[in-house]
């Protein structure tokens, strides 16, 4: 009997959902315990979702970023894996309420649209593609993380303001962890999604012999890139607690949704 | 074995005969002595706060509480008439609930104070390295320090603080992370403002400025938290580098100012001042607190942290409670198991020996049979035996905790199988 490729693949998705209801639920609970459970489910799905990955590669022979759903797949491995990093670094995982259900929603994504294995076209088995194509997806991962962070901080700030203790007091890191993380997330993630649209410019001219074409996931990249940009730009100046680099950051994370959804339309 | 607790603590007796029992650490080994020469005590250990005292043992007798109530009357160098009201006297499983409580810090004046786990461990160590401490003793207290930490670590019992000093050290914490390297300007000389710079120089920060009206006042706490004394009229220069300030002055104005903080919070790279104000009246501009980057707390919100942490850990004793009441049934239930093993092993023995006779007998009587039918018979007779045994013993590893009670069903078991 054999077993079919994408078994990984629901497993995963199982996994993530438990994790995300157990982080959910912590929330409403406030219980270590659940949190915990939350994570080693996430972690074990993790671990079967590399597989899937790995799995991806081996039948297509190139990386796992050619279609919409091997880019959110990706980009769902990528931003669990920075988590992942910082729990590592920082002993945090307050982020979990967003991270976690952007996880699940994204490999659910893939699993809906369901166009993996698919063999390329000659033009995308070009190293600068798949360097496009990898950066921009980590990039974005980082950016995600960033996003987070700073939302956290604000919430956090204003809970120190008001003196009131809210659902997430308990989970949220401390202000200056939150910021740091936050602007080192944004720093780094920025860089590397700005190679990954100079890669993908310079693959432009090389397959088309001229910039790049202006379709849905072009334009909502570089408005990610713009908005990103003034969010990293407000984290900087110390300014990331602003009602305005909320909304900013909100609409980066739209400009993103729509970048990634644009894959689907070539 | 019989385990017995004597003891008195902040509940039961006041102070002054609580300071008459207490045992200073250097003192802990020459009262052990004297606890282990009463006699009829195979293990012994005393627990010495400022809020109990406490002699556990264990003993082959129950009898052996008279001589621990004269044992206490006597330390207290008072008569055991007016000693006794004071004591509380638990034995066996509520022993084991008492300890594992007490050192989960349910049982503490404050609940779940987090000393009274490393005061417990404190008295098992010096117990130990009197070796006056027996097998059941070291079982019950590595599984006491085992409980502690396990209701630490799944309710977060301790973590709250529920002082004012606490609480704003718990809110620096909340605000800077880590405190190491951190700079704090102490103004004025108040006892909450002293306190609080104490917790906050327990955290290893980088300095402490001291501003007082009275220069000397200033240098005299300035070196005790190995700090900088500055003059009354030159704190403002401080500003512009201290991350926590305190205030706690009698001055009856504000000393600090919003104009204050917006220059010194401009001059800086990290844009967030922590602002204590403990004072009253108060002493920092309630307007401080809409500048961006600026916390203000004063004593009032402090305190409301404090009740809210001190409500959040009665909260958190009830979940501790229960982790207690598991953790008591599954040391008794081993407890108990223990004890019944050399009668189990005796049983099984026994029967065993007499299967083995009476098989050899049978197969004699039998003559030639071949292998499968010999094997089909032993097995037979195996399982006859194992069914036998199958209830009694379920009695003696499931039997209540009342040594007594014990003794005597392992005593009828042992008649009926005519074990030695």
């Amino acid at each position: 009997m054999s077993i079919s490729p994408n078994a990984t693949l629901y497993a995963a998705l199982v996994l993530y959902a438990l994790g995300t209801i157990a982080a959910l639920a912590s929330l409403f609970y406030v219980d270590r315990r659940l949190q915990r459970a939350g994570l080693f489910a996430m972690i074990a799905g993790f671990v079967s979702h590399t597989i899937w990955i790995g799995t991806i590669c081996t039948i297509t022979k190139h990386p796992p970023l050619t279609n919409l759903p091997e880019a959110a797949s990706f980009l769902a491995w990528s931003v669990f894996a920075v988590e992942l990093v910082l729990l590592a670094m920082y002993r945090v995982q307050a982020a979990s309420f967003f991270v976690y259900p952007l996880v699940f929603i994204l490999l659910t994504l893939t699993a809906v649209v369901r166009e993996p294995f698919a063999q390329i076209d000659r033009s995308l088995h070009s190293r600068i593609f798949i360097s496009h194509v990898l950066f921009a997806t980590v990039g974005v991962a980082a950016l995600l993380i960033g996003v987070a962070f700073t939302v956290l901080s604000i919430a956090q700030d204003r809970a120190l303001k008001s003196k009131t203790r809210g659902r997430l007091w308990e989970w949220i890191p401390s202000l200056q962890v939150c910021k740091k993380i936050a602007y080192r997330s944004l720093a780094i993630g920025f860089s590397i999604y700005t190679l990954g649209i100079v890669t993908g410019v310079v693959w432009s001219y090389e397959t088309t012999a001229g910039p790049i074409e202006l379709r849905i996931k072009q334009i909502g990249g570089v408005v990610a890139w713009v908005l990103f940009a003034v969010v990293l730009q407000s984290a900087m100046s110390g300014l990331q607690r602003t009602r305005r680099t909320l909304v900013i950051s909100a609409c980066a994370v739209i400009a993103t949704a729509v970048a990634i959804l644009g894959i689907h339309h070539g | 074995m019989a385990l017995i607790l004597v003891g008195i603590n902040h509940r039961t007796a006041p102070v002054d005969v609580r300071e008459r029992l207490n045992v200073p650490d250097a003192k802990l080994p020459e009262c052990i002595a004297s606890l282990i020469e009463i006699g009829s005590i195979d293990g012994a250990c005393v627990i010495s706060t400022c809020n109990r005292v406490e002699a556990i043992v264990s003993s082959p007798t129950e009898e052996v509480i008279e001589s621990l109530v004269n044992w206490m009357a006597a330390r207290a160098m008072t008569t055991r008439e007016s000693i006794e009201k004071y004591l509380y006297i638990l034995r066996h499983g509520d022993v084991v609930k008492h300890l594992f409580r007490v050192a989960s810090g349910l049982d503490s004046m404050v609940v779940g104070e987090p000393q009274i786990a490393g005061q417990v461990k404190s008295a098992f160590i010096t117990s130990q390295s009197c070796a006056a401490l027996d097998p059941l003793l070291v079982q019950l207290f590595e599984q006491t320090m085992r409980v502690a930490k396990r209701v630490r670590t799944e309710t977060g019992i301790g973590e709250h603080a529920v002082s004012v000093p606490y609480a704003a050290v718990e809110l620096a914490k909340k605000i800077f992370g880590d405190l190491a390297g951190l700079r704090v300007l102490l103004l004025g000389a108040g006892d909450m403002g002293e306190l609080t710079a104490e917790h906050l120089a327990s955290q290893d920060v980088k300095q402490i400025f001291v501003a007082n009206k009275t220069f000397d006042r200033a240098e005299e706490l300035a070196q005790r938290f190995n700090g900088r004394a500055v003059h009354f009229d030159r704190f403002e220069e401080q500003l512009d580098e201290c991350d926590i300030v305190i205030a706690s002055t009698a001055a009856p104005h504000h000393l600090i100012t919003a104009d204050h903080v917006e220059r010194g919070l401009a001059s800086r790279k990290v844009r967030t001042l922590f602002l204590i104000d403990l004072a009253v009246p108060r002493n920092i501009d309630p307007r401080v607190a809409k500048i961006d980057g600026a916390y203000l707390y004063n004593i009032d919100d402090l305190q409301l942290v404090a009740d809210a942490n001190r409500e959040l850990r009665h909260k958190n004793a009830v979940d501790a409670e229960e982790i207690v009441a598991r953790e008591v049934d599954a040391f008794r239930k081993r407890l108990v198991a223990q004890d019944a093993v050399p009668t189990i092993v005796e049983l099984h023995e026994r029967l065993e020996d007499i299967r083995a006779a009476e098989l050899e007998k049978c197969l004699r009587r039998l003559g030639p049979i071949t292998t499968e039918q010999r094997s089909a018979i032993e097995q037979l007779t195996t399982q006859m035996v194992n069914k036998i045994l199958h209830y009694p013993i379920l009695q003696l590893k499931e039997s209540t905790e009342e040594p007594h009670e014990r003794e005597f069903l392992r005593r009828t078991i042992r008649k009926i199988f005519g074990l030695r």
